[in-house]
């Protein structure tokens, strides 16, 4: 694999992810973080609806009128979007989870990093290398939500993929985590991490 | 070739919109049956959670084949009445009132149409009522049951398409608040047969509640709980007249005999 295509799958996983770096998607990463089984659904869907949008643009990209392109954008991530809802609507297992995630299965289409990474990437680049970058933005993003809701849960009802963790040892769910704010602080945690690491991102 | 051109920005525009129209469609339709099923099969372990059978998490690790078999063993009649309380026709006992179908008896309560009400009796004697209104966001409906006097409630579950989680969400998420309706009375013959109000019932000295019809609202959700209350105050009203001369035709037989 060149080094190219190596730095278009990694970057987003780190040195650029989309939520601590770019700070893009921060709205659905407070809102289904609270249990890790609805934060893995909502990675598995953004990772499917960025690469595969991104995927069908770029093969389209030396098509599309340019001013029009921004719909055109919408219009793809809209169907990929309603198609993953649909989908999982339709098996016993993700029935729940979906009613669960509700809206925000719907807003993966106002989320920054799909549309983004469509302008910034696909439309400039071919098929393959887009849905690499597509697909490893979603994962990106994804990482830092399972992180956070592997926090939110554990400390916030005491399990993790609701099996009981620290409940039999009388540990008191704390209300606080499950609320959106703590998501915000521990997001806020992540990105002191993450800078702590990676020097070059400090503000001097 | 020029893609700036108006012409091709026409053409090009439409034919996207027309080939992700037509896909979205075809799925959509080939994946109906399922999802409907996925509905009924949650509708029912709504019912059944209101009814006492169990929780909403146990219904759900059932899965739907489970649900349905342990609904067909519990359901004993179920029919439909009009708002003047008269029985219109038996239901098929598999038959069950998704949101979508309680949206349309929505409008006929108020005043679209013929209301066709459904009423479900379990054969433990407990009946269920749907509830359907708007919340904040989007519509919120539920099911109350009712003990065997028609009067007291057993339990109820609701449930909403989009009300803010963590607020207007409780009133699926919380099982305080569902609990708080378990011994409460519908007064069917007074105009607000039930009612969701700020500090629920005011008390007596002594810490007992003056009204067994009112209970607490939920702290921060003041849209959701209102358009909770309109909805139950709306459905139960276009029942009262059923439940009411139920009450009254069995007290008359008992004088009778």
């Amino acid at each position: 694999m060149d080094a190219k295509l190596k730095e278009t799958i990694l970057n987003p996983i780190f040195k650029g992810n989309p939520i601590t770096v770019l700070v893009l998607g921060i709205c659905s990463s407070l809102a289904v973080t609270v249990t890790l089984k609805g934060a893995l659904v909502m990675t598995l869907s953004v990772i499917v609806v960025c690469g595969i949008s991104s995927l069908i643009l770029s093969l389209l990209r030396n098509t599309i009128p340019g001013r029009v392109r921004i719909i055109v954008q919408l219009v793809v991530v809209a169907m990929m979007v309603i198609l993953v809802d649909q989908i999982l609507k339709s098996f016993e297992a993700t029935y729940a989870i979906d009613k669960q995630l509700s809206v925000y299965i719907g807003l993966i289409i106002t989320n920054c990093i799909v549309m983004g990474r469509i302008e910034a990437f696909a439309l400039g680049n071919k098929p393959w290398p887009s849905l690499l970058d597509g697909v490893s933005n979603g994962a990106g993003y994804g990482m830092i939500l399972l992180i956070v809701a592997f926090f939110r849960e554990l400390l916030g009802s005491g399990t993790l993929f609701g099996i009981d963790i620290l409940n039999r040892f009388g540990y008191v769910p704390n209300n606080l985590v499950i609320l959106p704010p703590f998501a915000l602080i521990l997001l806020g945690c992540i990105v002191w991490v993450q800078r702590s690491i990676q020097k070059d991102l400090q503000e001097k | 070739m020029n893609t700036n051109n108006n012409l091709y920005t026409v053409i090009y525009t439409s034919l996207i919109v027309i080939v992700v129209a037509a896909l979205l469609a075809f799925v959509s339709q080939s994946l109906k049956s399922k999802q409907e099923a996925n509905e009924k099969a949650d509708t029912i372990s709504q019912m059944m959670t209101a009814a006492g059978f169990g929780t909403k998490a146990e219904f759900q690790k059932m899965g739907n084949a489970a649900v349905l078999a342990r609904y067909a063993e519990e359901i004993a009649e179920a029919y439909t009445v009009n708002t003047d309380g008269e029985k219109i026709a038996d239901m098929d006992l598999s038959e069950v009132y998704s949101p979508s179908r309680l949206k349309k008896q929505n409008y006929n309560i108020k005043g679209a149409g013929q209301p066709e009400l459904p009423v479900f009796v379990f054969r433990n004697g407990i009946t269920v009522v749907p509830v359907y209104g708007a919340g904040l966001w989007g519509p919120v409906w539920g099911y109350l049951a009712f003990e065997q006097d028609h009067v007291t409630i057993k339990g109820a579950y609701f449930d909403h398409e989009s009300e803010t989680a963590g607020l207007g969400a409780k009133i699926k998420d919380d099982p305080d608040f569902q609990a708080e309706f378990s011994g409460e009375k519908a007064h069917w013959s007074e105009a607000n047969v039930f009612e969701i109000v700020k500090g629920g019932s005011p008390k007596n000295a002594d810490g007992t509640e003056i009204y067994d019809n009112k209970i607490d609202a939920i702290t921060g959700a003041t849209m959701t709980s209102m358009g909770l209350d309109a909805a139950i105050d709306t459905w139960l009203g276009a029942y009262s007249r059923h439940f009411a001369s139920a009450e009254s035709c069995c007290e008359t037989q008992t004088v009778e005999e």
